[in-house]
């Protein structure tokens, strides 16, 4: 039996025609529905057994609503409340100020993005997903026979989406995702050692994905810690790309919000045409990628996607904007002209469509160096696998201070072993703006419902300071 | 759903519940005086949960009317998952508790559902005003959510229970820039409860102390790096002592092997000086609830009695794998997720101290950290950090030099022993909110606090 229904989308569109005709019955002219239906199973993993295995679907509408630049939002789960729905939003309308020149888009032809689906995830039954789970937990144990898989999971979805609005836009579609975390510890001779690692596509993956390998790997490394007798130090820093993601997650995709910048509320507002990136690195804001995690043929308001590049040889190029918050900012003086980028992002059918980044790539003109060669350029320094913190850090001001037990400690090139725990602090936007190297080939890492970074691990010759516990 | 539920004993379940979950919940958004969205919302989710064989099958849905048709499917899983257990593993088994069969709601003093989109602008207005009263600040948000629960629990044993309750908080965010790198303060205030609480709370200082944080800032230097004596602010101590011990003494942690607390229990952990407890009842905490996910009335737990680890918070599949008294510790995000050993409001208690002044007088270089950022637990490791808003370095004593983006990190093990003093007055802090897969609101708190040395960054 398939995980999603045949008639999912049908369901969905029935559901937002429902909302429609209360949103025509109360005389809105511009009126935008989504209605959203996700399916899924997943188990658990604790202590080196699969302890729970789910299943089940969830989803609703959200309604927007326009009147003479003015809009309102609600969301539902059942459709019979269509009307109180729609009246709330209706009701909020009437009390927000009036956006000048803000309309709800109108259909635009839409090119698919290939590789969003995968119907062999679909197809896969519980005890497919129960199998993966005994394979990974076996794997764990065949690669060290004292680490052990005491958290984590895997899961598939599939989601089925519909957009329809007053503009003419109609559609739909489904996507599929299989995601899995392992949290893999050695703990023996009084010595605990561990490891979180994730990997996800929207295709199955097939085998034991390599995340797997990679968290035995770690939790093997940083076991018999080294003492480095040394205060705070500025010093070299490879971050691996798992390391620096969730710091570029929460510094780096806030920044190039259109909104952000013109509010003065990103380090870089201001900036525009500007060098603000070490001059061979270019970052690519994504929503057409093949399989991306942030992409699609529309977003979230129903506007084409496109690949921007925000950032281009280090000099920042462009700003990513929502119809509504260009509209808005452009009333309101912030910016003498902006339109939609199609860049408007959905968390759920609970949220209205603001600004986001998709699929978010920072590449270089320079050829990327092997991880080996990272550690050989930079002599001294410290490898940085993942970090603790990362959410504390500021978006406004780049600065963070963060905590990390995956460190090496390199000296004359080599790795000489793991220390426990470091203090990791320093600017994001000043360590990227200068002596930057990447490495090869980017991975899919931070994925999130509105997008992903896809990062190589970065050596920063600059601009960090380690702090050894 | 009781037949239903029955059906699962028939199909070889030992255990199953149904627990269903409403919400009518509202956000309000103001940026920079102007509304940037309302959004009012009605949710609904259920969740079967099925024992069988000592093994969990679970299935969540917004659509309710179909969960009869489930029961067999995760009973099927719930063997599934059971076929595959390893020799030497112990099936699940749950602690037995009383069975009520009864309705709890804690009414709030002025049901925050009936309170206007009007009244909502006005108090957020308030919080604008007083934020915005300079011109380096740049922009403020300013945030109101409400939520107003209803859940009910069947299950096979017979709890056929029904409570509700409502949270609101108002937040807000200040950005100010003085001609070079822009910085931020964000505050919140909220709890349990309904308009009441946003109206007791002084809403023009909330936003005027965040302006005054936000412009310190401005002229803050980068903090110094090292191990040094920290103290503590009460928001701090809060975020210390979630990420610091409340994990790692979360149960379904331990037994999983992720928490450096295992095997800890009845063994002195800190100073004796901390007695830490997490305490849903406490009426007014964002992480109040009148009954736990599982059926079991809330009660306080002491976790540390004067340095000694006295109790995890469990459930009652983690109370009976353990043998201990269920504590009502069960917490799902909603009602489509099931429920993990999570914390409610969780506070170290207070101690001899009067006041800051006296923690500080012989500490001859340090620093004195307020506001958090939030925080972040290795629980395995046992290792931590947590982040401030703002900070000062103290000088002999003497509160000087404004610093900005400090963070605290440690090991749990370690620096439980190496708080050495706190004051006397002992509360909770700003409302929180906790991830571990699913995220709930916390409360957390205490009073100042001061480690003999932290690292600091």
């Amino acid at each position: 039996m398939k995980m999603i229904p045949e008639d999912a989308i049908e369901r969905l569109l029935d559901g937002c025609k429902e909302i429609s005709k209360e949103c025509e019955l109360q005389n809105i002219s511009e009126w935008e529905i989504v209605g959203s239906q996700g399916y899924g199973r997943s188990l658990d993993i604790e202590a080196g057994r699969i302890s729970l295995a789910s299943g089940g679907g969830e989803g609703g509408f959200g309604v927007r609503i326009l009147e003479n630049g003015r809009y309102g939002y609600a969301h539902l789960v059942d459709v019979s409340g269509a009307n109180h729905a729609v009246s709330q939003a209706l009701s909020i309308a009437r009390a927000s100020p009036s956006i000048p020149g803000f309309n709800l888009p109108s259909t635009q032809e839409a090119k698919t993005v290939d590789g969003m689906i995968d119907d062999s995830i679909l197809k896969l039954s519980p005890d497919d997903l129960l199998s993966q789970g005994d394979d990974i937990i076996s794997e764990v144990a065949s690669l060290d026979e004292r680490a052990v898989v005491i958290g984590g999971g895997i899961g598939i979805g599939a989601e089925a989406s519909v957009m329809l609005s007053s503009q003419g836009i109609e559609a739909s579609g489904i996507s599929t995702s299989h995601g899995l975390g392992v949290q893999v510890s050695i703990d023996v001779d009084g010595q605990m050692t561990s490891s979180w690692e994730s990997s996800s596509s929207r295709k199955l993956m097939k085998g034991i994905p390599d995340c797997v390998s990679t968290a035995v790997e770690w939790a093997q490394k940083t076991r018999d810690p080294i003492e480095i007798k040394s205060d705070a130090v500025d010093t070299p820093v490879i971050m691996t790309s798992q390391g620096i993601s969730s710091l570029f997650s929460n510094i780096i995709r806030p920044s190039i919000l259109g909104e952000r910048m013109v509010r003065g509320e990103s380090y870089w507002s201001g900036k525009l045409n500007q060098v603000v990136l070490d001059n061979h690195l270019t970052m690519m804001d994504d929503r057409r990628m093949e399989g991306g995690f942030g992409s699609g043929s529309r977003d979230g308001e129903g506007v084409p996607t496109s690949c921007h590049t925000i950032i281009e040889n280090g000099t920042l190029r462009k700003m990513l904007w929502s119809s509504r918050d260009a509209a808005k900012n452009v009333s309101e003086g912030r910016v003498d002209a902006a339109e939609s980028t199609g860049s408007a992002s959905r968390g759920s059918h609970m949220s209205p469509p603001t600004t986001g980044c998709g699929d978010v790539h920072l590449l270089s003109s320079k050829p990327p160096m092997s991880l080996d060669e990272m550690v050989d350029a930079m002599g001294t320094g410290y490898v940085i696998h993942s970090v603790m913190g990362a959410h504390t850090a500021n978006p406004t001001s780049g600065d963070f201070s963060v905590t990390s037990s995956t460190v090496l400690r390199v000296e004359d090139g080599e790795i000489r072993g793991a220390i426990k725990q470091a203090g990791v602090s320093g600017n994001l936007f000043k360590a990227l703006s200068d002596e930057v190297s990447l490495g090869h080939s980017s991975t899919r890492n931070g994925v999130s419902s509105t997008g992903t970074n896809h990062l190589s691990n970065i050596l920063f010759a600059q601009g960090m300071r380690i702090n050894p516990a | 759903m009781n037949n239903a539920l029955s059906n699962a004993l028939t199909f070889g379940a030992s255990y199953a519940e149904i627990r269903l979950m409403a919400e009518t919940t509202s956000s309000v958004r103001l940026k920079d005086g102007q509304l940037e969205h309302a959004i009012p919302g009605q949710e609904i989710g259920a969740t079967l949960r099925i024992l069988a064989d000592g093994a969990w099958g679970v299935h969540s849905t917004t659509d309710i009317s179909n969960i009869p048709n489930e029961i067999e499917a995760t009973v099927r899983l719930a063997k599934a998952v059971a076929a595959r257990r390893p020799s030497g593993s112990n099936p699940i088994q749950l602690a037995e508790v009383p069975i009520h069969q009864d309705e709890i709601h804690w009414k709030s003093k002025k049901d925050v559902r009936d309170t206007d989109l009007d009244t909502k602008l006005s108090m957020l207005d308030s919080i604008h005003q007083s934020a915005n009263d300079d011109q380096r600040i740049i922009s403020v948000s300013c945030g109101w959510s409400d939520e107003h629960l209803h859940t009910e629990l069947l299950t096979t044993e017979g709890m056929d229970r029904t409570w509700s309750f409502q949270r609101s908080m108002v937040n807000g965010m200040v950005t100010a820039r003085d001609g070079g790198d822009p910085v931020s303060y964000r505050m919140r205030h909220g709890g349990e409860g309904g308009l009441e609480l946003i109206e007791a709370c002084d809403l023009q200082s909330l936003g005027g102390d965040a302006r005054i944080a936000a412009l310190r800032l401005l002229k803050a230097k980068r903090s110094p790096s090292g191990k040094l004596p920290l103290i503590a602010d009460r928001d701090l101590t809060g975020v210390y002592i979630h990420e610091a011990l409340g994990h790692p003494c979360e149960a379904d942690l331990v037994a999983a092997g992720d928490s450096c607390l295992d095997g800890k229990l009845g063994q002195k952990i800190g100073n004796e000086i901390v007695t830490v407890v997490d305490d849903p009842t406490m009426r007014g905490g964002y992480g109040a609830y009148p009954i736990d996910d599982e059926g079991l009335d809330t009660k306080e737990k002491t976790l540390i009695k004067n340095g000694i680890l006295t109790d995890y918070l469990n459930h009652r599949e983690t109370a009976h794998h353990f043998g201990l008294e269920p504590n009502a510790g069960a917490r799902a995000q909603d009602g489509l997720h099931h429920p993990l050993v999570r914390m409610s409001n969780t506070m170290i208690m207070g101690g001899n101290f009067n006041d800051i002044d006296e923690l500080m007088e012989d500490i001859d270089y340090g620093v004195y950290a307020c506001g958090s950022r939030g925080g972040q637990v290795d629980t395995g490791r046992g290792s931590f950090q947590f982040a401030a808003q703002e900070a000062y370095l103290i000088e002999n004593g003497e509160i000087t030099t404004p610093l900005r983006d400090v963070s605290v990190s440690g090991l749990t093990l370690q620096i439980l022993n190496d708080v050495d003093g706190l004051t006397k007055d002992a509360k909770l802090a700003s409302p929180g909110f906790c991830g571990k897969g699913q995220t709930v609101p916390v409360g957390d708190g205490g009073p100042i606090m001061r480690i003999r040395e932290a690292l600091v960054g």
